[in-house]
């Protein structure tokens, strides 16, 4: 059974504390704020299903700057939305500069 | 200041967690708490996260954590002669009324030093003027007595309140230690004298209104007790990374070799209802993908399959993952098995402790293992990888056919459901209050001959690995762990021998020992009436002067 994914571009802009966390960190910070805020995450197929996304380029530890990631739902999500829940549930140092 | 990006995982030392607190030190008395190992590893205890809940809790009171510091750190701190610090406020340790370290694992003693030292801490009690160091979570205070204010006995759920109280009303060190010391649970070393006097610790209290003899102190309603709902979760992956949600506290079961189930005592099981509101509520704040159900053993909850049914239905669609380390076999392969497919457990994970019938049956370790053979089929239906087995070695009445029956039991279990095996096989060591804290620790030479022996017997199996701890190692633990006051020396002589690692290596100790005039053989082989712990109620002999 396929499931439909409907894909959403995130910017992040790291700065602060959060400069110190490495791209593998992020990743699971994005996906336990993306738990939280109860949305309706599209999950990978195979034996341990995780929250999918996709990351641009990386930034280096200790490096502030802005990312690229995607996200992916299993419905129709709009950026005001996810900007709504997804706001309070990001560490201090982790902005969303843009939802497209 | 320290600049992070020199150091080696900074996210160590952030504290930014989320449901980190952060409060300000005016008007509260500042309380530092430690796991004193690296972060990775302390972040995974629970009992440090209840007591920063709790800590916390109070208005008045402002709780923080500190960690050991990678070699990297502790060297910049050093040549920069910067103090170790707090995670949340970043304040000087030596700043703290009051620092206090979980030491549940005997190893870790110099570590604890370590951080006394980095955070310019006297070591010695009596060396500190105001500044209280207290400590938890260890069977037998005595080989740290000199370096530690109070012990609390037991579980500090039950002694945290008291324990505010005194602080809020007293705030000269020894109006505080005084008042504690009256408390049940509150053990002031100071407070006491220990004298050798034929082959016999005798114990006497020097402060007239301190407890004696000393109880270890238990959470009565665990459905009560607190529970850290706002889980402080790590913005970067530490050791066990999934959320403990206990279960049951203590152990019905009595095996011999066994500490914990005589340091948690009595057996106490949540309900399922409470369970259920505290993962809902833990998941909710903290987003975790992971939980893990927590007892000493998963088997014995009365209703382990009514408890799965409720969690399973509330985190299936979740892809949360929910695991159970602490099943018997006859669970894991019996009506629970169906339920495990669904944990997608990838291993099979069985403490046997010994291979032969008769010795386990000599352990009080109530395994049928023929079950697995039984059960062969339906292990094969799991989906397993690996079965791992934990086996024990080293007890005072085994038999070299026991040892033998080890690879005789590796080889049959293996043929019979032809998956790769993992063997874990520790040392006995016989720990203060267990049931066999009187028999004796085999000598180094001994347990060498005994690794031979089981070793040579496993010898060119393509799927059976395995695994012994180190026979020094364990020596150490049991040392660590059995010895009396006058041990602390040796503890300062190995603390001031150079490099970061040297509580790992055995010749350091030795050479201590033997400076100090310690035979360490005499912890090991009780030939005295008592034990050096025996003024704490509990162990089989404690016999206390009137």
């Amino acid at each position: 059974m396929q499931i439909e994914k409907f894909a959403v571009r995130l910017i992040l802009e790291k700065s602060g504390d959060m400069i110190y966390f490495s791209q593998l960190d992020l990743a699971s910070i994005l996906t336990r704020a993306l738990r939280r805020a109860d949305l309706p995450l599209y999950y990978t197929q195979g034996f341990n299903p995780r929250v999918k996304m996709s990351f641009g380029r990386a930034l280096k530890l200790g490096v502030a700057g802005r990312e690229e990631i995607t996200l992916y739902f299993t419905e129709k999500i709009t950026a005001e939305k996810l900007q709504e829940k997804l706001t309070p549930q990001m560490p201090q140092g982790l902005t969303i500069i843009e939802i497209s | 200041m320290i600049d992070f990006c020199s150091v080696q995982k900074p996210q160590r030392y952030i504290g930014n967690e989320l449901n980190a607190v952060k409060k300000s030190h005016r008007d509260k008395i500042p309380i530092c708490i430690s796991y004193p190992d690296l972060y990775e590893v302390g972040m995974s205890n629970l009992g440090l996260r209840i007591i920063y809940g709790m800590f916390n809790f109070f208005d008045d009171i402002a709780c923080e954590r500190v960690f050991l510091p990678g070699e990297d750190l502790a060297t910049a701190l050093l040549n920069s002669n910067t103090k170790l610090f707090s995670l949340e406020t970043k304040t000087a340790l030596d700043n703290f009324e009051a620092v206090g370290f979980n030491l549940s694992c005997e190893l870790n003693s110099i570590n604890f030093l370590k951080i006394l030292k980095l955070g310019g801490i006297p070591l010695k009690a009596k060396e500190r003027p105001e500044l209280i160091v207290f400590a938890g979570g260890i069977a037998n205070p005595e080989p740290l007595a000199e370096f530690v204010d109070f012990f609390y006995l037991g579980e500090f759920e039950e002694g945290i309140g008291k324990f505010v109280e005194i602080f809020r009303k007293n705030k000269d060190k020894k109006a505080r230690l005084e008042a504690l010391s009256e408390i049940d649970g509150f053990y002031v070393p100071q407070f006491y004298s220990v004298n050798i006097r034929f082959n016999k610790y005798e114990f006497d209290k020097l402060y007239k209104f301190a407890q004696f003899p000393l109880k270890r102190v238990y959470v009565k309603d665990l459905d009560k007790s607190f529970y850290p709902l706002n889980w402080l979760t790590p913005h970067t992956q530490i050791i066990h990374d999934r959320v403990p949600i206990e279960i049951a506290r203590g152990c019905p079961n009595a095996c011999v070799f066994c500490q914990a189930t005589k340091l948690y005592q009595p057996y106490r099981e949540k309900k399922i209802s409470t369970i259920y509101d505290i993962a809902k509520t833990i998941y909710k704040n903290s987003g975790y993908e992971n939980l893990s159900l927590l007892s000493l053993s998963a088997s014995d909850y009365s209703d382990i399959e009514g408890l799965l049914d409720v969690l399973i239905s509330e985190f299936k669609a979740k892809r949360v993952g929910l695991s159970l380390p602490s099943l018997r076999i006859d669970d894991s392969l019996g009506n629970l098995y169906r339920k495990l497919l669904f944990l997608k457990k990838t291993s099979l994970t069985v403490a046997l402790e010994a291979a032969s019938d008769s010795l386990r049956e000599k352990l009080g370790k109530k395994i049928d293992a023929n079950k697995l053979f039984e059960a062969a089929k339906i292990i094969k239906s799991l989906n397993l990888r690996t079965i791992k087995l934990y086996l024990m070695i080293g007890f005072p009445e085994e038999t070299g056919e026991d040892l033998l029956s080890i690879a005789t039991f590796l080889d049959k279990l293996q043929s019979y459901t032809g998956l790769s095996i993992n063997v874990s096989i520790n040392i006995f060591v016989p720990k203060p209050f267990s049931l066999w804290e009187g028999a004796w620790m085999c000598r180094e030479e001994v347990l060498g001959e005994k690794i031979k022996l089981v070793l040579s017997s496993l010898r060119k199996r393509r799927n059976i690995n395995v695994s012994i701890s180190q026979t020094t190692k364990s020596i150490l633990e049991a040392i660590l762990s059995r010895a009396d006051r006058n041990f602390s020396s040796v503890i300062m002589k190995v603390f001031g021998a150079s490099g970061y690692n040297i509580a790992e290596n055995w010749q350091v100790w030795q050479n201590a020992m033997e400076e100090c005039g310690i035979d360490y053989r005499t912890y090991l082989e009780s030939k005295n009436e008592n034990f050096p712990w025996s003024f704490i109620e509990g162990s089989k002999t404690s016999c206390c002067k009137k």
